[in-house]
């Protein structure tokens, strides 16, 4: 019944509350800020590789092949000690946005694979029939081919979006205090001295978030697909 | 109102149009047969540039809407290089033409005067192609219609989103069309809820709802269901009455032989034969007609 008692301790006590929400803070803050990062940076690097090949899209065309193949072959968390030590070690620069530019720029090349696959798989017929019409490849993109690709992709893209919140609890490597951390610090302390029961109280936060985005990636689906029952 | 002119396409090494030229004349319908593979499609999408001609020119009334090619301008190739080389070996303005023309001789530079004229050219005469296109309406073999919108959106996108009606003047247009083939009330229904046939009814009336000039069918009706191809032929053939200039490729041979004003036979990537309904289907003059038409009739 130790775990009991535990777990009741941990429930009455103001102080690992403010820890885990501390940790809560720090693991959505860099959630939300990466998924947002990621889909943007996703989105033009996709519009990027499939653009026609030419003179002015060559370097741009290169840079995004190279960007997606060095992410998508190297560890997370080698691109993330990268960051922390390399690139943004600069004294005062907050460490949250350091975490939040790893990994969107990490799930970035992952949903640009995906939204790419997704504009490829919409039927060809789709731009023609827009081109035929006299709209710009541009308007042809954002009214009929992105809406209809965007549909295709969700799920994948609600994987990787779910994928990217577990994984940043390796930000604790770099020192960050978020969720993982939280737990970590929770059972080492000389109270608890227990980590069983902190690492499961935090494991159901990170269940309830995932629940979460699923619950909201099921929603946008099932309103997207209204217009397509066959 | 389209002039093709001497038009090649090559698809990689292969040479699927091979020197087409004609003229589809206002309030005309064109119906262009032949065998599979001879090239009809790629011919009607060069009409409209989804395919663009490796040589040759296409235009829309008095405007270009490809590059220019200079081979068909005498102006441009009096201008060029190998022109002044040619003459200055002592041929005639005829030979030094008739030579470039027939060896291919022009090179990518060919001097500034060569270029220029080529410009200038261009300049006077080409046309926007988002342009020519909102002017010249297109049917597919698979209809096309746009998956993730509504009929009504599907027929008011391209009006709107160029400005050539405002959504209500778009909206009242495409309500009359929809009435015109009995669909009005499918106007809120998304596309994978209708027939064939009605799908490419609504893809007729997605092209009129730009007041196109001339109509550009792909095999509108090899892709239905043979109990829907009569609706979507008879809206085709109001079409013609009314005197909407169209161009049909097709093998419904009993529509092209009422409904054409003239018939192109391709074959090879040329028109092998061509004259009206009656003159080819009964008295067809070449070999290669006389053995696709056996085969068909
Ligand atoms: N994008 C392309 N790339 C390579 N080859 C092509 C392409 N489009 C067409 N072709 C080839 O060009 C040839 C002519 O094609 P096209 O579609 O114009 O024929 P068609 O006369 O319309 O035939 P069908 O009656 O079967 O529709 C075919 O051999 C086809 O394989
Ligand atoms: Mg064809």
């Amino acid at each position: 019944m130790n775990f009991i008692s535990k777990l009741i301790e941990l429930f009455t006590t103001v102080k690992y509350w403010e820890m885990i929400f501390r940790g809560f803070k720090m693991t959505i803050g860099i959630s939300l800020g990466a998924i947002v990062l990621g889909l943007l940076l996703g989105t033009v690097v996709a519009l990027v590789t499939i653009a026609k090949n030419s003179k002015v899209m060559f370097i741009p065309k290169l840079i995004c092949k190279i960007y997606i193949t060095v992410i998508r072959g190297t560890p997370m968390a080698l691109q993330l000690f990268i960051m922390a030590y390399v690139i943004f070690a600069i004294r005062g620069f907050p460490q949250m946005l350091t975490a939040i530019i790893a990994f969107g720029v990490n799930s970035g090349a992952y949903v640009a694979e995906n939204i790419r696959a997704g504009i490829l798989s919409v039927d060809i017929g789709q731009t023609e029939a827009g081109r035929a019409l006299g709209l710009p490849s541009s308007i042809t993109m954002m009214s009929i081919v992105i809406p209809q690709a965007i549909k295709n992709v969700i799920p994948a893209i609600g994987n990787e979006l779910i994928a990217l919140i577990k994984e940043t609890s390796i930000v604790s490597m770099i020192g960050m205090y978020d969720l993982t951390m939280a737990a970590k610090n929770i059972g080492s302390g000389n109270y608890m001295a227990s980590y069983i029961v902190p690492m499961s109280v935090v494991a159901v936060f990170y269940l309830g978030i995932v629940y979460l985005l699923t619950f909201c990636i099921k929603m946008i689906e099932k309103r997207l697909r209204a217009g397509d029952k066959r | 109102m389209i002039s093709v002119r001497n038009i090649f396409k090559d698809f990689g090494d292969l040479r699927i149009l091979n020197g087409i030229s004609c003229e589809i004349e206002k309030g005309e319908c064109v119906v262009i047969i032949g065998p599979s593979g001879s090239g009809k499609s790629t011919l009607l999408r060069c009409m409209n540039l989804l395919e663009d001609p490796t040589y040759g020119e296409v235009w829309l009334g008095d405007k270009l809407i490809n590059d220019i090619d200079p081979y068909l301008h005498y102006d441009a190739i009096e201008a060029s290089k190998t022109y002044a080389n040619l003459v200055s070996t002592g041929l005639t303005r005829d030979e030094a033409i008739a030579k470039i023309k027939k060896e291919d001789l022009l090179k990518k530079h060919e001097g500034p005067a060569f270029k220029k004229i080529c410009r200038e050219i261009y300049e006077e005469n080409h046309l926007d192609i988002n342009i020519a296109r909102s002017r010249m309406g297109m049917v597919f073999q698979h209809f096309n219609l746009f998956n993730n919108l509504t009929v009504m959106q599907n027929l008011t996108l391209a009006p709107v989103k160029l400005k050539l009606k405002t959504k209500e003047e778009a909206e009242a247009k495409a309500m009359e069309l929809l009435r015109r083939i009995g669909l009005e009330e499918k106007k809120d229904e998304y596309p994978s809820k209708l027939s064939g046939g009605q799908k490419q009814r609504i893809a007729i009336i997605r092209a009129l709802c730009m007041d196109p000039e001339v109509i550009l069918f792909d095999e509108p009706t090899s892709a239905l269901d043979p109990e829907m191809v009569g609706e979507v032929l008879d809206v085709m053939r109001s079409l013609a009455k009314e005197g909407m200039t169209m161009v049909v490729v097709t093998h419904e041979m009993g529509f092209a032989r009422e409904v054409a004003d003239r018939v192109l036979f391709i074959s090879d990537g040329q028109i092998a034969e061509e004259g009206t309904p009656n003159e080819l289907f009964s008295n067809p003059k070449t070999q290669r007609a006389k053995d696709f038409l056996g085969k068909v009739l």
